[in-house]
């Protein structure tokens, strides 16, 4: 994805759901901040999750904040790509690495 | 239990009298520069509410009967979903220190707080970032002076305030308030100030920020016509002036002019001089009060050129102003003259 990306967000801050927005920054990298109800036991999973995911989407130089409610991975999952989709102003995403 | 919400904008006063009533069923004043208000309703009955104005969230409320049920994160994202539709990413909210917790969770961040009334959140953190900036612009010494100045517009009265904390200073840092809510717009009174001050050797001129004097820190300030100040605010103000700004550029003294005519900026004047010395984990500043130049008697204001201005008396501005900021009121009032 070479596509310059924009602010965007996907999810809502509802129990069992989670908040995601991307923030273009300047450096390198993907920054996750991330806020979870469940934290304590699932903290470093949900980071990996996340952080797999926008890898995936071979996007660079963002930060995902992410407001997780006890979320289910697939949600995630799915809360991260639409908003990174958004952020790439992508209509025709590329299913197959969406998986 | 469903609620239904919807969107008030500002043109709906029907409806945003009910806000109003509601507002004040939980004992909050409706802010009248809220743009959109995000309500949810239950049976027909107003049983939240949220505002946006600019970039800042406010009239937050509850009703008691559905607190704890979740209301609050859905009338968040209802919230945040319009702001960011209208392209505001970078928020700000008021509230009380009891519900810090609550919007924590809907992602925003502690900044500062005033007399534990109210504190002052955002949800990108971006004053971390505004403060490792300005790092970058500090000059070690005894006396680092700062003012803070809107320079609406620039005047041979502000050249004179920022001559003499130049003179008595190793270091000035002046910062022009950026909010474009004056008369004249923020880049031509920053480029006015610039021009006007070349001169002067021992000088930072920063742009201003959401973190000082702005619609987020100091909403009422850029309401004058109320004639009231809310304090509360003006020691928001100074608190994140003194506890994060100054101690990144090292700052001991602030310099602003004596203020006869104007009551909310004579309020901040007077509220400066205890906040910023009263006893705290941060370095004290002191603040120096100086006096106004005169011109035929009469000291030389911003708000007199303007009115001047409009009395169309061009040559009653010339004595006042510097030769680049007369050189544009020529040009704003002869495009006038073509309308």
């Amino acid at each position: 994805m070479s596509k310059k990306l924009e602010t965007a967000h996907a999810g809502t801050l509802e129990s069992s759901d989670a908040f995601v927005r991307v923030i273009p920054i300047d450096e390198k990298g993907i920054v996750i901040e991330l806020e979870s109800s469940v934290e304590e036991i699932y903290g470093d999973a949900i980071r990996a999750l996340i952080l797999e995911a926008a890898t995936a989407m071979k996007v660079d130089g963002i930060k995902l904040i992410v407001q997780d409610k006890g979320a289910l991975d697939y949600v995630i999952k799915a809360r991260v790509q639409t908003a990174i989709l958004r952020s790439s102003g992508e209509n025709e995403p590329d299913w197959s690495a969406l998986s | 239990m469903s609620f239904v919400f919807s969107e008030i904008p500002h043109t709906s006063t029907v409806r945003r009298q009910k806000v109003n009533d509601f507002l004040q069923s939980v004992d909050l004043e409706m802010s009248e520069d809220v743009e959109i208000f995000v309500i949810a309703k239950e049976d027909d009955r107003i049983v939240a509410c949220g505002g946006l104005s600019g970039k800042v969230l406010k009239n937050i409320a509850l009703d008691e009967s559905i607190r704890g049920e979740g209301l609050a994160l859905s009338l968040m994202s209802e919230l945040l979903k319009v702001a960011f539709r209208e392209g505001r990413h970078d928020l700000f909210l008021f509230t009380k220190p009891d519900y810090e917790e609550v919007f924590e969770s809907c992602g925003f961040k502690y900044i500062e707080q005033a007399d534990h009334q109210v504190i002052l959140m955002e949800n990108s953190y971006n004053i971390d970032l505004y403060k490792k900036r300005l790092r970058k612009y500090k000059h070690s010494g005894d006396v680092v002076g700062s003012i803070v100045m809107n320079c609406n517009p620039f005047t041979l009265g502000h050249r004179y305030l920022v001559e003499q904390a130049c003179e008595s200073s190793e270091w000035v840092h002046l910062f022009v308030v950026k909010e474009d809510a004056s008369f004249f717009t923020f880049k031509d009174r920053y480029r006015l100030i610039c021009e006007g001050l070349e001169d002067l050797e021992n000088l930072t001129i920063h742009e201003g920020s959401d973190y000082i004097i702005s619609k987020a820190t100091f909403p009422t300030y850029f309401i004058k016509d109320k004639r009231q100040i809310d304090s509360l605010y003006t020691e928001l103000d100074l608190n994140i002036f003194r506890n994060h700004l100054a101690p990144q550029l090292g700052i001991t003294h602030r310099y602003v002019g004596v203020e006869p005519l104007c009551a909310v900026t004579n309020e901040y004047n007077q509220q400066m001089k205890k906040l910023l010395v009263r006893p705290s984990e941060f370095p004290a500043i002191e603040v120096v009060e100086l006096g106004r130049i005169e011109y035929g008697g009469e000291p030389i204001s911003a708000s007199r050129v303007r009115k001047l201005m409009q009395q169309n008396r061009l040559e009653d501005i010339l004595p006042l102003v510097p030769p680049t900021t007369y050189a544009l009121i020529v040009k704003m009032m002869s495009k006038e003259e073509v309308k």
